[in-house]
């Protein structure tokens, strides 16, 4: 059967005005007004072809070893002792059994004024600069500039001049390039900070002293915060983590939340680095763990009661003591209240249960953004997205199921005839892949 | 095996943070009966200490200073491990060689689990692995990027000692190191002039193979400069 895809991730803007979703390598936007009115209002699809640039790097190459061999006064020869005059180079194609490859969008973000929107391509390892145009009904974005990096970018943050973004790559380099500059052709730039390992957020923060400083986290259990733009100043490391990081998020008087592949969720001090407090969530989460969860079979044991599981990403909201965290392939979200009175203690708010797996999870003004895997929803497509608002009056976490509604409307009614956003159940693009970053140690020598 | 992928997931042991480490279990010697706290912290670190030949010349020369050689391949570690038992074994009257010893490691991705801000006063890469492939380079033991954790570990004033028979890699380090703002470079005669610079030439393993076979020795060392007012 076919179905829309699941949505990857959503943006909200400021105002709640403006969302940004991601389906496959598409952003969609959407307006949505007080009245309860949701409106299409453009799609970007990264139309950036691969085989292009794999062709400019192959022709690269053998210009290259054609000067060389030139330069050694080397003549190919085939086996008969003729020369050989080479033809224009051939461009590898992957082959039968190849892993597919998939062209992400990832790493949403708005700048502060909300005047552009940044993303990162898969397809060519690049950060996307989008202006955003509120007044447009069919185009709100508009691709301004496309900086291509050596390794994939994995997370971004803005810093506080709004114009440089930071950005960390699966490589463990951050580099921080200039909005306004243009891209260049070639890639000479020197990371600014860089981990032995896959980093897997990045956040910028400022001290009471106007400091900026740059928190990194990485594959290896690091939390590492360094000062910019002196970011050869390592201020200090965040020791806890017995395993991955997989996401970090910050909160007013130096508060730092993190949270990965252990079964606890750390609340930090990043001015002191003081470890405030750990909450341990694995009895929580127990009811909701399935299959899913079990080991992979490599690192099973014979009982095949192996157990892994993992947060995929941790957001706060604003202005309210609220962190909702969720744990990969699984169908609730775990909303934690952060003390005023004792610093960073975290206790339980409410647990909220969905119907269908969450892929992401996002944080604007008072409301939770969420997007569910809803590939197994019944003949007609809903639950794409959910809204979570704080309610005031009862001090509770409420699904606006009227907003989530429409807006399950509003993407049926704008995607279903798009079939490049359409997709059979084997061309979904991998929406669990946070549980492979935990380290097994497999590798003994 | 000859090489060891920085990269890999291996199957390692370090402590979650400085303070979670047991350095009693290297250094018996320095820890306080009653207190069961060390007495000392190590503030020599030899980085790929391989068959650990520096290590043990350095351990008379230094003999009040704990030295730890770091190294990834688990043979060679087992190896300098024995031969520390060895050495210690062989000279318990005395207690020599009680302010060495090795661990398995991989120091690009852990060293800050082992050691404070600031704790050493000197760092040794002797002989590194070239890695020769351009697209290896970030494999390479000095890169801009590590050595503003080298120089976290390193107190303001602690050395790093360099010493390489591969020209390029030589000029690699040197180029790195100098570009570094944490980093400067000592002068020929200081590097004449210190004790460490003489052993780093003619101990190691390394530079005993490169002797034999006449080769080069590049020497480059560089101090560790006070951290500037933060912007």
């Amino acid at each position: 059967m076919t179905l829309i895809h699941p949505l990857q991730n959503t943006l909200t803007s400021r105002d709640g005005s403006l969302v940004f979703a991601i389906v496959k390598n598409s952003i969609l936007s959407f307006k949505y007004q007080s009245s309860n009115q949701w409106e299409f209002v453009g799609k970007w699809t990264d139309d950036f072809d691969k085989a292009q640039d794999i062709k400019k790097n192959v022709t690269k190459e053998q210009q290259r070893q054609i000067s060389e061999n030139d330069t050694k006064n080397k003549k190919l020869k085939s086996n008969k002792g003729d020369s050989i005059i080479k033809t224009e180079a051939k461009i590898p194609a992957p082959g039968i059994g190849a892993p597919p490859i998939y062209s992400y969008i990832r790493n949403l973000q708005l700048t502060p004024d909300e005047s552009k929107l940044i993303a990162c391509a898969d397809s060519d390892k690049s950060v996307l600069i989008f202006t955003v145009d509120r007044a447009s009904k069919t185009n709100v974005l508009k691709l301004s500039k496309r900086f291509s990096f050596p390794k994939r970018p994995n997370a971004i943050s803005i810093a506080e001049d709004a114009a440089t973004v930071i950005v960390a790559d699966k490589f463990g380099d951050v580099y921080s390039i200039d909005m306004n500059s243009s891209p260049e052709d070639k890639f000479t730039q020197e990371p600014i900070l860089g981990h032995v390992s896959m980093l897997t957020d990045v956040c910028m923060v400022k001290d009471s002293e106007d400091h900026q400083l740059i928190i990194t986290s990485d594959r290896d259990e690091h939390i590492r915060i360094s000062y910019y733009p002196q970011c050869y100043i390592v201020d200090k490391w965040l020791f806890g983590h017995k395993h991955f990081v997989s996401s970090i998020c910050c909160d007013k008087d130096h508060v730092l939340l993190s949270a990965g592949g252990d079964n606890e969720i750390f609340a930090w001090d990043w001015k002191t680095g003081e470890n405030l407090s750990t909450f341990d969530y694995s009895d929580l989460i127990k009811p909701y763990l399935n299959d899913q969860h079990l080991a992979p079979s490599r690192f099973q044991n014979e009982e095949n009661d192996i157990i892994e599981f993992c947060v995929s990403k941790i957001a706060k909201i604003n202005n309210l003591p609220f962190v909702a965290f969720f744990v990969e392939a699984t169908k609730c979200i775990i909303i934690l209240e952060i003390s005023g009175k004792e610093k960073g203690k975290l206790s339980l708010k409410q647990i909220i249960d969905l119907p269908y797996n969450i892929i992401s999870l996002s944080a604007q003004n008072d409301e939770f953004q969420i997007t569910l895997d809803n590939q197994k929803s019944p003949q007609v497509q809903s639950s794409f997205a959910k809204f979570i608002q704080y309610n005031s009056n009862d001090d509770k976490f409420v699904i606006n199921d009227e907003k989530s509604n429409l807006f399950d409307e509003v993407i049926t009614k704008s995607l279903q005839e798009d079939s490049n956003l359409n997709a059979e159940e084997d061309d979904i693009y991998p929406l669990y892949n946070i549980a492979s970053l935990r380290k097994h140690g497999e590798h003994y020598s | 095996r000859a090489h060891s992928n920085p990269f890999s997931d291996h199957q390692l042991e370090y402590p979650v943070s400085p303070q979670d480490m047991d350095w009693s279990k290297l250094y018996p010697h320095y820890k306080d009966a009653e207190t069961g706290q060390m007495t000392k912290k190590v503030t020599i670190a030899d980085i790929g200490c391989g068959f650990g030949g520096l290590m043990i010349d350095l351990s008379p020369a230094f003999p009040e200073t704990l030295i730890l050689g770091m190294e990834i391949r688990v043979q060679v570690t087992n190896y300098v491990e024995d031969r520390i038992i060895a050495l210690r074994n062989n000279t318990l009257s005395r207690h020599g060689f009680q302010n060495i010893n090795v661990l398995r490691g991989n120091a690009m991705k852990f060293l800050p689990n082992f050691f404070e801000k600031g704790q050493l006063s000197k760092m040794f890469f002797c002989f590194p692995d070239p890695h020769f492939k351009q697209r290896k380079h970030k494999a390479r033991i000095i890169t801009n990027t590590l050595l503003s954790e080298y120089a976290s570990v390193l107190k303001e004033g602690g050395i790093v000692y360099t010493i390489t028979d591969v020209k390029d890699l030589h000029e690699w380090m040197v180029k790195h190191l100098e570009e570094h703002p944490l980093f400067e470079r000592l002068s020929t005669e200081w590097e004449n002039s210190d004790k460490c610079v003489k052993i780093m030439r003619n101990a190691t393993e390394e530079g005993k193979k490169v002797e034999r076979k006449k080769g080069d020795k590049f020497v480059a060392c560089f101090r560790r400069l006070p951290t500037p007012t933060i912007l």
